[in-house]
């Protein structure tokens, strides 16, 4: 401590060395880390390189699907269906209940088990999936009587929207019979069970959630018709539509996607205009993303070909995020081929960047007692034993116990994040 | 005393020269001083629970009952006990002791004096809060009430109180009546067994607070067993001198062959803040001796203040007397050995290690004897031992294996008794006990009885802890208590299916030893460190809550079965309307099934229509509910009304009659 403080106050040292590199420790007060700034056409020249990689790599790049491996029988998938189709499936199930009851026999459903312990990492696909297990829910049991009957009601609603072909959120749903559902957790839970219970996404059940996210920067794309560019978008960007299959047409001349963990670095990201200084489209989804934002992600990724830069707190809640945008999240493993963007690059806030970049010791927080359970935890997933990068970080954290935000960075002036940290951080391809 | 820098002037000197003098004079100072064992019990009356005069009055109240315990069942006779609180005004306190009432004449004089400005403003704030009650008409009567009681009071305001306390215990000779009420620090209850008594002091304390408070003697009536006469006392104590002072001492009629005691005792106090800490006392020792009876009553000044309360009899088997033990050779200390060495009527050192400790045989006597050392023999006078043979003798049983202590001179609540205690006074929904076996800590045995209540009348919500030590209730300090944190913090009440906060959980724990290791001066709790008592009060909580949660999962099980049919029923409407709603929307035709198409074309002629789904859906929720039932049947076997068992008490002075006639669950006696 005592040292680092020292060391801090020798600003002539600092100006006498001049250029150094980054990762020597003899470097200077954190400000004149501006110094080694190159100027903007050579940094962008790198992303040049890291965009034309990204365009030529993911053309030859196929991810194989679930048949190809051979897990077709023991492991189970959603897929994007048409209302009709979604209908036709409601029905059966529905006749099969109908007549169960005629029968005297009551009535049940056989819903596929979404727990954790269903569920495993598939190394070649870089994703959690779904296994097969699954469990008879019936109305005669008073331990499912409930959720029997929630679901039934749920398929009825969505027979309804899919025969009118109209969108609602879940919110709607849940107003819909508030005295049934009683609270909205449990209509989303069940709304979960039947869209992996039909085998559809949920997408296609015309379910939406409230939208979340927000995009901003080189992105022009067509919604329903209309044509949005999202450079005209001021400081608040565009929502991500919580229905992706209304985008369409999108184009863009960004080099890279920077995704962003929090609400306000996007903001001050958006009001520097960050994507035009170096071209790029911004998305947050404000903490956890939710359904439309990974959709929206996926798509651009997949139609764009761009290489995606992550910036998340140094926390182990900052990577759990970013595992959901890589991996998936485990309530909705059922569909994670479709909600999954693998190879992001985690570009910051890494826990060595704490040192690097000598944010002082009071932004950094010390870790508590669930934070390092959290870390530890996440030391034994598979998505991140896989990359030694990722290790070593997670490592460094629960080992120095501490955590910092992104806005710990502010500490040097609230700009420094959009015209020192991340130029310094592209220029140096420091990602990994 | 003067300072070192004052020493120059003369006259200094001079007057330190004469103070000096007269402290000589006076025994100031340095002055060896000696203290009576009750005068020092009167400056530290904290230590005995004299702390105020609320807590004064509920530590005589319960002396004097402890005491009357203690002597009817030294005699193995059902303790009957009747405690009375009288209030007793000021003037008529005044007129007992001759002293003509005053009028305050120079009302400044006071610490209450209200200057007429604070008197204005009080005023006005009672008028202005008798005009918010006036609004609410209901509250009008009791707020009357609370402004007739208010006022302010001085501190000169001492209420007293006469604290009479009679049982039919064994009484006490004539002749000793004096010596065992005005000698601090005397008394029967010595020597080594599990007693009640904190310190020995009982009412002799209650004697010198009703001396310090309100200077009035003590009165006591006591007849032994078949004594013809009553021996009646009145009588003080003289507190420098640690002495009696009779004021009368002499024999009345014994018209109806009463023997025990009965002491009267008037003493400042304060009902009001401690009437429930003696109601919870009253209760809870009705737990641990449902054997005994009390009658309380508390007479006041304005009659609807009057209370009585029985506590009635539940049971007439009494826990045996606690027997006299030696002690253990691990808990004794050089100071008690030589004493031991003083008292003991043995001879040699053989006969002495033998006969004045537990668990020393001779073998085992002879072998320790040898082991002490080369100056020792089995045959040495023990009264000659030196003080440095005494300390090797305490080394050698610091160290030495000796055996655990018997529990049988203990006398514990006993399982059956604490749990008709609990039954009697709480009136649970369930109840289950268990009894540790002996246990030993730093050489005296203990016992450990444990009692969990679910449920019952006049039980808050959550943990209601009750502690009793040696069978007294525990009711101060309960926070550090070894029980309290054991309840609060290492049992996990939700693996017994118990909810911690919204169940009424009564926890009884009775520890008895012949030395209670209690903390703190006020002998109020027993600390939470002694891993040999926590571990077995754990265990013992545990017992119990383990014999509960099979007879609550079998309660809920029920419970569930009751309720299964009503909760399926519930969900049949909307079921089926959502199954109908899809129906509805159906054409027939494009299905590959047969049967659906039917089951469309019926829904479509309303042949089949949401009534006919819930009809169905009914039927079958009645049959699964019905072979359920009958599995649940099958299982448990035919369900019982639970039996209420109940206790007829026996005749008082019936008992002559003869022939017990026995039938297989009761017996009876025909009686005159």
């Amino acid at each position: 401590m005592s040292e680092r403080k020292r060391r801090r106050g020798d600003p002539a040292a600092a100006g006498s060395s001049g250029k150094t590199k980054i990762r020597s420790d003899a470097s200077s007060s954190p400000l004149l880390f501006k110094n080694r700034l190159k100027p903007d056409s050579i940094i962008l020249a790198t992303l040049q390189q890291l965009h034309a990689a990204e365009q030529s790599s993911s053309s030859t790049g196929k991810v194989p699907t679930l048949a190809e491996l051979g897990l077709s029988s023991t492991c189970r998938e959603v897929s994007d269906r048409d209302p009709a189709a979604v209908r036709i499936t409601i029905e059966d199930s529905i006749l099969a209940a109908a007549r169960s009851i005629l029968e005297g026999r009551g009535f049940s459903f056989s819903v596929p088990s979404r727990s954790s312990s269903n569920q495993i990492y598939v190394p070649e696909l870089d994703r959690i999936v779904l296994r097969d297990k699954s469990s008879i829910r019936s109305f005669s049991s008073l331990s499912t009587v409930r959720k029997t009957t929630i679901t039934v009601r749920l398929l009825a609603l969505i027979h309804q929207l899919c025969t009118k072909n109209i969108h609602v959120t879940k919110r709607d749903l849940f107003y819909t019979d508030v005295k049934l559902f009683q609270d909205q957790t449990q209509s989303d839970a069940v709304l979960d069970d039947v869209s992996c219970m039909l085998g559809c996404t949920r997408s296609s059940l015309n379910v939406v959630a409230s939208e979340k996210g927000v995009v901003v920067g080189r992105l022009i794309f067509t919604e329903q018709g209309d044509r949005i560019d999202c450079t005209k978008m001021g400081v608040g960007g565009k929502a991500i539509p919580p229905n992706v299959d209304h985008v369409g047409n999108m184009e863009s001349d960004a080099l890279f996607i920077l995704l962003v963990e929090k609400d306000a670095a996007f903001m001050r990201l958006a009001e520097d205009r960050f994507y035009n200084r170096f071209p790029c489209i911004i998305v947050t989804a404000k903490g956890q993303p939710d359904v439309a934002t990974r959709l929206f992600l996926k798509k651009m990724k997949t139609e764009l070909r761009l290489p995606v830069l992550a910036l998340v707190d140094s926390d182990p809640y900052g990577l759990k995020i970013l595992s959901v945008y890589m991996c998936g999240s485990k309530n909705m493993s059922y569909d994670s081929s479709n909600l999954t963007t693998p190879d992001i690059k985690w570009l910051g806030i890494r826990p060595s960047d704490l040192d690097k970049y000598k944010i002082p010791e009071q932004c950094r927080l010390p870790m508590t007692d669930q934070d390092l359970k959290t870390g530890k935890d996440l030391l034994e997933e598979d998505f991140v034993k896989k990359s030694g990068g990722w290790v070593r970080e997670l490592e460094l954290m629960v080992q120095t116990k501490q955590k910092a935000e992104i806005q710990a960075l502010s500490t040097f002036g609230f700009q420094y994040l959009t015209e020192v940290y991340l130029p310094l951080k592209l220029q140096e391809k420091d990602w990994i | 005393m003067d300072s070192e820098g004052s020493g120059n002037s003369p006259i200094e000197r001079n007057k330190r020269k004469k103070s000096n003098v007269k402290s000589a004079k006076k025994g100031k100072g340095s002055v060896l001083k000696q203290k009576s064992p009750a005068e020092f019990f009167a400056e530290n009356k904290n230590i005995a629970g004299f702390d105020n005069p609320g807590k004064s009055l509920y530590t005589t109240m319960r002396e004097l009952v402890e005491n009357a315990l203690d002597s009817a069942e030294s005699i193995s006779v059902l303790p009957d006990i009747e405690i009375t609180i009288e209030e007793i005004s000021k003037s008529r306190y005044n007129s007992m002791i001759g002293l003509v009432d005053r009028e305050r004449v120079d009302e400044e004089l006071y610490d209450d004096f209200e200057s007429a400005k604070a008197r204005e403003k009080r005023l006005a704030k009672e008028a202005r809060a008798l005009e918010i009650e006036a609004k609410k008409p209901l509250l009008v009567k009791k707020m009357k009430d609370n402004l007739h009681g208010r006022g302010p009071k001085g501190r000169g305001d001492a209420s007293f109180y006469r604290v009479v306390c009679k049982d039919n215990g064994r009484g006490m000779a004539h002749d000793d009546i004096p010596n065992m009420f005005g000698v601090v620090l005397s008394g029967t209850k010595y020597g080594l067994k599990q007693t009640r008594g904190k310190f020995g002091l009982g009412a002799k304390m209650a004697l010198i607070w009703s001396k310090m408070s309100t200077g009035l003697p003590i009165e006591i009536s006591s007849s032994l067993r078949g004594q013809s006469y009553v021996s009646f006392c009145r009588l003080d104590i003289d507190i420098h001198r640690n002495i009696p002072h009779i004021h009368k001492h002499e024999k009345r009629e014994n018209k109806d062959q009463w023997h025990g005691a009965e002491i009267q005792v008037i003493i400042e106090g304060n009902w009001t803040t401690y009437r429930s800490k003696i109601f919870h006392y009253m209760r809870q020792l009705a737990v641990i001796t449902p054997y005994s009876q009390f009658i309380f009553r508390f007479v006041s000044e304005v009659q609807e203040k009057n209370i009585t309360v029985r506590f009635a009899r539940r049971t007439d088997v009494m826990p045996p007397v606690p027997a006299e033990t030696k002690h253990h050779p691990s808990a004794v200390d050089i100071l008690l050995i030589k004493h031991l060495v003083e008292e003991s009527s043995k001879q040699n050192l053989l006969q002495f290690l033998q006969h004045e400790f537990v668990n020393i045989g001779k073998t085992h006597a002879e072998r320790l004897i040898g082991e002490m050392g080369p100056d020792f023999s089995a045959k040495m006078p023990v009264k000659g031992l030196t003080s440095q043979q005494i300390v090797r003798i305490h080394q050698l049983f610091r160290q030495a294996k000796f055996d655990d202590p018997s529990g049988d001179c203990l006398s514990p609540a006993g399982e059956y008794n604490l749990r008709l205690g609990i039954i009697k006074e709480l009136h649970p929904d369930m109840v289950a006990t268990y009894a540790s076996s002996p246990q030993v800590f730093e050489g005296h045995p203990f016992i450990v009885e444990a009692g969990i209540s679910l449920g019952g009348k006049d039980v808050k919500q959550g943990l209601n802890i009750f502690r009793f030590a040696n069978r007294i209730p525990l009711l101060f300090e309960q926070g550090a208590d070894v029980v309290t944190r054991t309840a609060l913090k290492r049992i996990n009440w939700s693996s017994y299916k118990i909810n911690q906060m919204q169940d009424k959980i009564g926890v009884f724990v009775s520890i008895v030893s012949t030395k209670i290791p209690f903390k703190g001066t006020g002998k109020e709790y027993i600390g939470d460190d002694i891993s040999e008592i926590s571990s077995v009060v754990k265990s013992a909580i545990k017992q119990c809550c383990l014999q509960l949660k099979s007879k609550i999962v079998k309660k809920l099980e029920a419970r569930e079965r009751q309720e299964r049919k009503r909760n399926l029923t519930r969900y049949v409407p909307d079921a089926s309307r959502a199954l109908v709603e899809v129906l509805r929307e159906l054409k027939p035709g494009k299905r590959q099934r047969l049967e659906d198409d039917e089951l469309i074309r019926k829904v479509i002629s309303r042949d089949i229509t949401e009534a006919t789904f819930r009809e169905k859906l009914t039927q079958h929720v009645e049959q699964v509910d019905y072979e359920m039932a009958l599995e649940y049947a099958t299982q448990r076997g035919v369900r019982e009304e639970p039996r209420e068992p109940i206790y007829i008490s026996a005749l008082e002075g019936a008992r002559s009659s003869s022939i017990l006639l026995h039938g297989p669950v009761f017996a009876f006696r025909l009686i005159q």
